[in-house]
């Protein structure tokens, strides 16, 4: 299977910013320095167990409801 | 009046206070003081004068490796900006005593929601800012802004306290009290536009290193790209791997966002191993950067900024390893300068922040 971390990627960032496309770089500059770089990530992207855990973690520590 | 600005170098904790006050003495509506002193003042003397002087304000700020005013970096003094009720609209202060204590910020945030009745991830981050002072030895910046960033979009920005390069105990201030191993969280809601300007100066080159093996509690790297970290870093360079150190201030490391470093800096060798001065995560692509000019390259990116519109005031944190690398290259006085004609206030830290925990990096608070 692929694409799952860009589309989870994707959904971090659409509800985080909430349609503010000022926010959408903090965003992702944030996403990075916690060890995502959504800019490597793509739909052919293999889905590593280990970085969706990693994103799991963020969308609980960023408190958001995202549908998966 | 928005902001005043004043220093001593009076090395009494009581005259050097009395002066500042002398110094703001004409103005009447000034409602919050930021202040930096040198470790070398009693902390607790110096936190105590500060709050006896403007006894009805609140006063807060933090112990430096070094100050910055207008005009003139500093050593062995104190410098402060009041804020008038023209540029603050309001604020609040929150210590972090126990770094240790897991959910210190949310416990702060929730004091910051009670104060402005308001969620923290509601309130609308152009009307906000917050500043950061975080004790430089507690290793603690990472989880710290890595916490706030988590719990809202308002902007945070600010430095890690020092010490006079003594490397033993850093302080913050609050309403009169000296706090170790501690930090500060500030919200300000200005009623003046701000902004925040990052500026280092590096750029990165094409060479790579990812680490491999690391210890993030201590900021150690044991290896890069399953190489001991030593000979990677030296091979990479093309250097002798007895002469690294030689070479970390020129050629730190940078984790890249948007062609934008933000800087990794090694600060020793430990056998084969390198200890960094913030952390670096596995697997997290670094770049290895090459240093440029800091005083040309600083005032190129307060220019850009002062051409959207005039900078009225700003607090600076500069990071330590500049303030060395501007002594050694005799270029104290030329980036004094470059703030001459802006009231600043600002210190030399231990690490920055904004948005994350940096190196040899200024970030800086600018009000229009």
């Amino acid at each position: 299977m692929a694409g799952q971390i860009k589309n989870l990627v994707e959904q971090i960032i659409k509800v985080r910013c909430n349609g503010n496309p000022t926010l959408i770089n903090p965003t992702k500059i944030k996403l990075i320095l916690k060890g995502i770089n959504p800019d490597k990530f793509n739909d052919e992207s293999e889905d590593d167990p280990i970085i969706i855990g990693k994103l799991q973690t963020i969308i609980k520590d960023l408190n958001l409801v995202i549908e998966i | 009046m928005s902001v005043k600005i004043a220093y001593s170098t009076n090395t009494s904790s009581k005259e050097a206070s009395q002066e500042i006050k002398e110094k703001f003495s004409n103005e009447n509506n000034l409602k919050l003081v930021l202040f930096f002193a040198s470790s070398n003042y009693d902390p607790n003397e110096i936190a105590a004068e500060m709050q006896n002087n403007f006894s009805s304000l609140k006063t807060f700020g933090c112990t430096t490796s070094g100050e910055l005013i207008s005009g003139l970096m500093l050593k062995n003094s104190i410098v402060a900006m009041a804020f008038s009720d023209d540029l603050i609209e309001d604020f609040s202060v929150e210590v972090l005593d126990d770094l240790n204590k897991k959910d210190a910020v949310d416990l702060a945030f929730k004091n910051f929601e009670s104060h402005y009745e308001s969620k923290m991830q509601e309130m609308d981050f152009k009307k906000y800012v917050g500043l950061t002072l975080i004790d430089g030895l507690s290793l603690a910046e990472e989880k710290i802004i890595d916490r706030i960033g988590d719990l809202t979009n308002i902007p945070f920005v600010g430095g890690s306290t020092g010490d006079d390069l003594k490397f033993t105990k850093t302080h913050v201030f609050y309403n009169g009290k000296a706090f170790s191993n501690s930090a500060i969280l500030a919200l300000l809601k200005p009623k003046v536009d701000f902004d925040i300007i990052k500026t280092q100066s590096f750029k990165a080159l094409d060479k790579k290193l990812i680490p491999t093996k690391i210890n993030s509690e201590t900021r150690t790297v044991y290896e890069f790209n399953n190489i001991p970290a030593v000979k990677a870093y030296t091979d990479l360079i093309g250097i002798d791997i007895n002469d690294a150190s030689k070479y970390f201030m020129h050629h730190p490391l940078g984790l890249m966002a948007n062609d934008e470093p933000f800087v990794r800096s090694p600060q020793q060798t430990k056998d084969d191993a390198m200890v960094f001065y913030c952390n670096v995560s596995e697997n997290m692509e670094l770049s290895l950067l090459e240093s440029g000019n800091i005083v040309d390259d600083t005032k190129r990116d307060l220019d850009l900024a002062n051409q959207k519109r005039k900078i009225k005031s700003m607090i600076n944190f500069n990071c330590i390893l500049r303030t060395l690398e501007l002594e050694a290259k005799d270029q104290t006085e030329a980036y004094g300068k470059v703030f001459e004609d802006i009231p600043t206030i600002g210190f030399s830290t231990y690490g920055e922040q904004y948005l994350g925990h940096i190196n040899q990096t200024s970030t800086i608070l600018v009000f229009y």
